[in-house]
C-alpha cells in the first residue's frame, strides 16, 4: 500500500532536562487511513508529530512524504507538502469570521491590493459544503462553541488543500455528540483519500476510528497494530506498562478518623462549553488517610485540583471543612483557613522562580517573621536552613529557587507547605518529573503525614503512584466519579483494571459509590 | 460668543498633528506593540523637516527628508524591539529622550542656538481654498482655508481606514495583536507585521511634526510638548478605531484651541489655562476607564 509518510528512526532529545522524547521511532502512515497515536502523556506523541510538522527539529532521522525525502524545517515547508496540524490550543482570532480565519494568509484579492472579503466568504462556505461541516463563513468565531471551533481549525487546514491532517487530542473539550459529528467527518475525509492522524490516550476513540493503532510509552515506539485485531485491554495494558515497586505501607481507615474535606455535588462549568469539567463529584477525605485521584488528563484532575486551591469557582455544590462551608471562598481565603497544597505546576503557581528560596519559603507566613514591622532577615535564614536540611536538599538560602533542580525545587515547596499545613493537604502530581529517588522521598512524607492524621488527597495521573501509596483511590472519567476502592480492593487492584476505568470501558454500579 | 467660529478653524488646525501621530500609533497599537515613542518620533519630524525645509528651500522636499528621518529613528526603535527582544516600553523611553536631547544639540550645533530658532527663509504654509467655498456660511469658516497637512491628514486617515479592514495586510495586523501564534501556525512571522507598523507611525509622526514646525517657520525645543502622549490617549479615547481617532483628537484640539483663546478673554490665571488640555486628557482617561470596566462588567 501507498505510503503517506514514513519516518524512520527519528530520535529527539529536549537539551533542557536531556529528556529523549523520541527514541528511534520508526512510524509510516499509509494513504487514506485513520491512525492513532496513543501513549500516556510524556510519551513522545506530540513531540512526533511536532517534529513531522516542522515545529520542532529532530537530531536523527529521515522523514519521506510519499516516497520523496524531504527536510520539513517549519510550518510553511509542512503546508506546501500537504502536512496540516489541528493544535490542541486553537490558533484561532476570536474576534474573524470563520472566513477570515480560514483564508489567512492566502486571502483572495481583487484589484491587486484589496481584501475580496465578499470572495472569501463564498469560497469558505463552498469548502465547508464540500466537506459537509456545519458552520457558516461569515460566523463570528468568537460566538461559535468549541465544537464548532475545531471545525474552523479543519477547514482551515483543509482549505489549504493539505491530505495529511494531524489532530492533537482533538476530543478533550468535545461533547459525547460533538465527537461523533467529528469522527463521521474525519471517516469522510479519510474516503476521500486524506491521510488522518489522531494523537489520542482515549481507547474508546482508537477502537472507533482508527484502522491502525500505533503504541509509544516513554519516547519509544512499542509497535503498530491493526485496530481490529486488538482489544481495549491489550492497548491499555501497552499503554501504561510494568510498574515500578516502590514499597509504603498503607492504612485502614479507623473509627477515629474524621471527616476534614466533604466535596457534596460539586459541579464546574466553563464558558461555551456544555459539557461540564466536573460533575456532580461527590467524596469525603478523612484524617489519617491518603486518598488517591485517578484519571487520565482531561477527564477533571486538574480542575478539581483548580477548585481544591481555590482558583476556579464551582457552579454547584458545596465544600466543606472541618463542617465548615468553604465553597468559592477563593484561595487567599482557604489558605488561611489551612489549605496547605503541593500543586502541579510547581514552576508558574508552586513558586516564585526569581525570588530566592528563603522568599519562598515565607511567602505568604511573613507575619510570623517580623520584628518591629520588618522581616527579621536572619530569623528567615535560620529557618530556611534548618529546613533544607531537614529535608535534605541541596541548595543555600540565598539562591533563586529558579536555579535549582526540578525535584529540588519540589521538596522547597513541599517543607514550605507541609510547615504550614493543619489537618488537610492537596499533592497534585508531586512527583511529575522527579526522578525515583525524590519520589520515594515525596511518597515517605506523605505517608508520615498520613500517619500524624493528616488527611492527604493525592490527584494523579501515574498510576504507579495511585496504586503504591493510596489508601482509598477514587476514579474520574470525563468528570465523573466512575469507581472508588477501598482498604484491600484498592491494594490488589492491577493496573488493567483501574486503566479500564481510568479510560472508560468500565464503570461501577451506583452502588459501589 | 464671538470667538466660536475661529477656536473651531484653530481647533482644526491643532488637532492635525494629534490626528498624524495617533494614526500611526493606532497601527502599533494593533499588532500589539504599545508605540510610547510617538512623542519622540513627533519632535524628530518636527527638527528634520524644518531644518531640511530651510536648507533645501523647499517645504515638500523639507517635509519628504524629514519624514524619511522619522521612519530610520522609527526602524532602529522597531529592530531593537522586535529582533534583540528589547523591553518595547525601554526602547520607546529611549527614542523619546534622545529625540529631546538631539534636537537641541542639533539646533545648537547648526545655528549655535539652544532656544527658539527662527527661519525667515520659510514662508508661511500655504492656506488651501477657493473664496467661493469659503464663503459657505459657518462651515465654510470652519474647514476652508486650511493647510495642506490638514486635508492630507483626513485623505490618510480615510486610507487607514480601509487598509485595516479592506486589505490583507490589515488583517494580518490586527491578527498579530489579537492572536501572533494563530499567525505564526500558518507560517507567517508576526514581526514583519509589528516591525510594518513601527515605520507607518514613523511615517506619520514625521508628518505631523512637520506640521508644528513649518506652521509656526520656527523651531522650539520641546515644539511637541506632550502631543505625542496625548496621541497615545487619543487611541484608547477613540476606541482603536480610525473614526474614533478624529473625534477623540477633535476634542483635544478644541481643548487646546480654546486655552489659547481663554487666555485673553477669560480672567483665569494663564498658567492653569494652559494646563487645560492636559486636565482635559486626564479627565478623559478616567471617564473612558470608568465606562470601559462598566461595559465590561455588563459583557461578562
Amino acid at each position: 500500500m501507498e505510503l503517506a509518510v514514513e519516518m524512520r528512526n527519528i530520535t529527539k532529545t529536549y537539551p533542557e532536562n536531556n529528556l529523549r522524547a523520541n527514541d528511534g521511532i520508526d512510524f509510516s502512515l499509509r494513504k487514506g487511513e485513520i491512525l492513532c497515536l496513543a501513549g500516556e502523556n510524556g510519551a513522545g506523541k506530540t513531540t512526533l508529530m511536532k517534529v513531522l510538522y516542522g515545529l520542532e527539529s529532530h537530531e536523527k532521522g529521515t522523514i519521506r512524504i510519499r516516497g520523496n525525502q524531504e527536510n520539513i524545517s517549519s510550518p510553511l515547508v509542512a503546508n506546501r507538502l500537504g502536512i496540516g496540524m489541528v493544535h490542541q490550543h486553537f490558533m484561532l482570532v476570536e474576534d474573524f469570521t470563520v472566513a477570515q480565519n480560514v483564508v489567512m494568509g492566502i486571502e483572495p484579492r481583487k484589484y491587486g491590493i484589496a481584501y475580496d472579503l465578499k470572495k472569501a466568504v463564498s469560497l469558505v462556505n463552498e469548502a465547508i459544503a464540500h466537506h459537509h461541516f456545519s458552520i457558516e463563513a461569515d460566523m463570528l468565531v468568537r460566538n461559535l462553541t468549541v465544537g464548532q471551533k475545531q471545525q474552523v481549525e479543519i477547514i482551515k487546514m483543509l482549505y489549504r488543500d493539505v491530505d495529511i491532517l494531524i489532530l492533537d487530542e482533538p476530543t478533550t473539550v468535545l461533547t459525547e455528540l460533538e465527537i461523533e459529528a467529528l469522527f463521521s467527518s474525519l471517516k469522510q475525509l479519510a474516503k476521500r483519500g486524506k491521510s488522518l492522524i489522531l494523537i489520542t490516550h482515549k481507547l474508546k476513540e482508537i477502537i472507533a476510528i482508527s484502522d491502525r493503532v500505533v503504541v509509544m510509552r516513554q519516547g519509544k515506539m512499542l509497535g503498530t497494530y491493526e485496530t481490529k485485531d486488538v482489544n481495549e485491554q491489550q492497548i491499555s495494558a501497552l499503554m501504561m506498562g510494568k510498574s515500578i515497586s516502590l514499597s509504603i505501607k498503607h492504612a485502614k481507615r479507623t473509627d477515629e478518623s474524621q471527616p476534614v474535606i466533604e466535596c457534596k455535588k460539586i459541579t464546574v462549568l466553563r464558558q461555551g462549553q456544555e459539557r461540564p469539567l466536573l460533575k456532580d463529584l461527590n467524596f469525603t477525605a478523612y484524617s489519617g488517610e491518603i486518598l488517591g485521584f485517578a484519571g487520565v488528563s482531561g477527564n477533571g484532575l486538574g480542575v478539581l485540583e483548580a477548585v481544591l486551591g481555590g482558583f476556579i469557582p464551582v457552579f454547584d455544590g458545596k465544600i466543606l471543612h472541618d463542617g465548615n462551608d468553604i465553597t468559592n471562598i477563593g484561595t487567599a481565603q482557604l489558605r488561611r483557613q489551612g489549605l496547605a497544597y503541593v500543586p502541579s505546576d510547581r514552576l508558574q503557581i508552586g513558586s516564585s522562580l526569581k525570588a530566592s528560596v528563603q522568599e519562598n519559603i515565607i511567602v505568604g507566613e511573613s507575619r510570623s517573621f517580623r520584628k518591629n514591622g520588618f522581616i527579621d532577615q536572619r530569623q528567615v535564614t535560620k529557618h530556611t536552613n534548618d529546613l533544607l536540611e531537614k529535608y535534605s536538599t541541596k541548595g543555600t538560602a540565598q539562591m533563586p529557587i529558579g536555579t535549582m533542580s526540578g525535584g529540588n525545587i519540589q521538596k522547597v515547596i513541599l517543607a514550605r507547605e507541609i510547615e504550614r499545613y493543619q489537618d488537610y493537604i492537596v499533592f497534585s502530581e508531586p512527583t511529575w518529573g522527579l526522578d525515583i529517588a525524590s519520589s520515594q522521598f515525596v511518597y515517605e512524607q506523605m505517608a508520615s503525614l498520613r500517619d500524624k492524621g493528616a488527611a492527604v488527597i493525592l490527584i494523579s495521573s501515574n498510576l504507579d503512584e495511585i496504586l503504591t501509596i493510596s489508601d482509598r483511590i477514587i476514579v474520574l472519567y470525563r468528570g465523573t466519579r466512575v469507581a472508588s476502592f477501598v482498604g484491600d480492593e484498592a491494594r490488589n487492584l492491577s493496573k488493567e483494571e483501574i486503566g479500564e476505568y481510568m479510560l472508560g470501558i468500565r464503570k461501577q454500579g451506583a452502588s459501589h459509590v | 460668543m464671538q470667538f466660536t467660529i475661529p477656536m473651531l478653524h484653530s481647533a482644526i488646525t491643532i488637532m492635525t498633528p494629534l490626528l498624524l501621530a495617533s494614526m500611526g500609533g493606532l497601527f502599533t497599537e494593533l499588532s500589539g506593540m504599545l508605540n510610547i515613542a510617538l512623542e519622540g518620533l513627533l519632535l524628530m519630524g518636527a527638527f528634520c523637516s524644518i531644518i531640511f525645509s530651510y536648507y533645501t528651500a523647499s517645504m515638500i522636499l523639507g517635509t519628504l527628508l524629514g519624514i524619511v528621518c522619522t521612519m530610520i529613528l522609527s526602524a532602529i526603535l522597531a529592530s531593537v524591539t522586535l529582533n534583540l527582544k528589547a523591553n518595547v516600553f525601554i526602547t520607546g523611553l529611549a527614542v523619546n529622550l534622545f529625540a529631546s536631547g538631539m534636537t537641541v544639540v542639533l539646533s545648537f550645533a547648526l545655528f549655535a542656538n539652544k532656544g527658539v530658532v527662527v527661519f525667515d527663509n520659510i514662508p508661511p504654509l500655504p492656506l488651501l481654498g477657493t473664496p467661493e467655498l469659503a464663503k459657505i456660511p459657518i462651515l465654510g469658516d470652519i474647514f476652508i482655508g486650511h493647510s495642506a497637512f490638514v486635508y492630507l491628514s483626513w485623505l490618510l486617515l480615510a486610507l487607514c481606514y480601509f487598509v485595516l479592514y479592506r486589505t490583507p495586510f490589515g488583517f494580518r495586523i490586527r491578527a498579530t495583536g489579537l492572536h501572533p501564534e494563530a499567525l505564526s501556525s500558518l507560517g507567517m512571522r508576526p514581526n514583519r507585521y509589528r516591525f510594518a507598523s513601527f515605520l507607518i507611525s514613523g511615517f506619520t509622526c514625521g508628518l505631523g511634526g512637520a506640521l508644528l514646525t513649518l506652521n509656526l517657520g520656527a523651531f522650539v525645543p520641546n515644539i511637541t510638548a506632550g502631543k505625542g502622549w496625548i496621541a497615545l490617549v487619543v487611541i484608547f479615547l477613540g476606541n482603536k478605531k480610525p473614526i474614533g481617532l478624529l473625534i477623540a483628537a477633535f476634542i483635544f484640539g478644541l481643548a487646546d484651541a480654546f486655552s489659547n483663546y481663554a487666555q485673553g478673554a477669560l480672567n483665569i490665571p494663564s498658567d492653569f489655562i494652559l494646563a487645560i488640555p492636559y486636565i482635559f486628557t486626564l479627565l478623559a482617561m478616567i471617564g473612558s476607564s470608568i465606562y470601559a470596566n462598566k461595559k465590561g462588567a455588563i459583557e461578562s
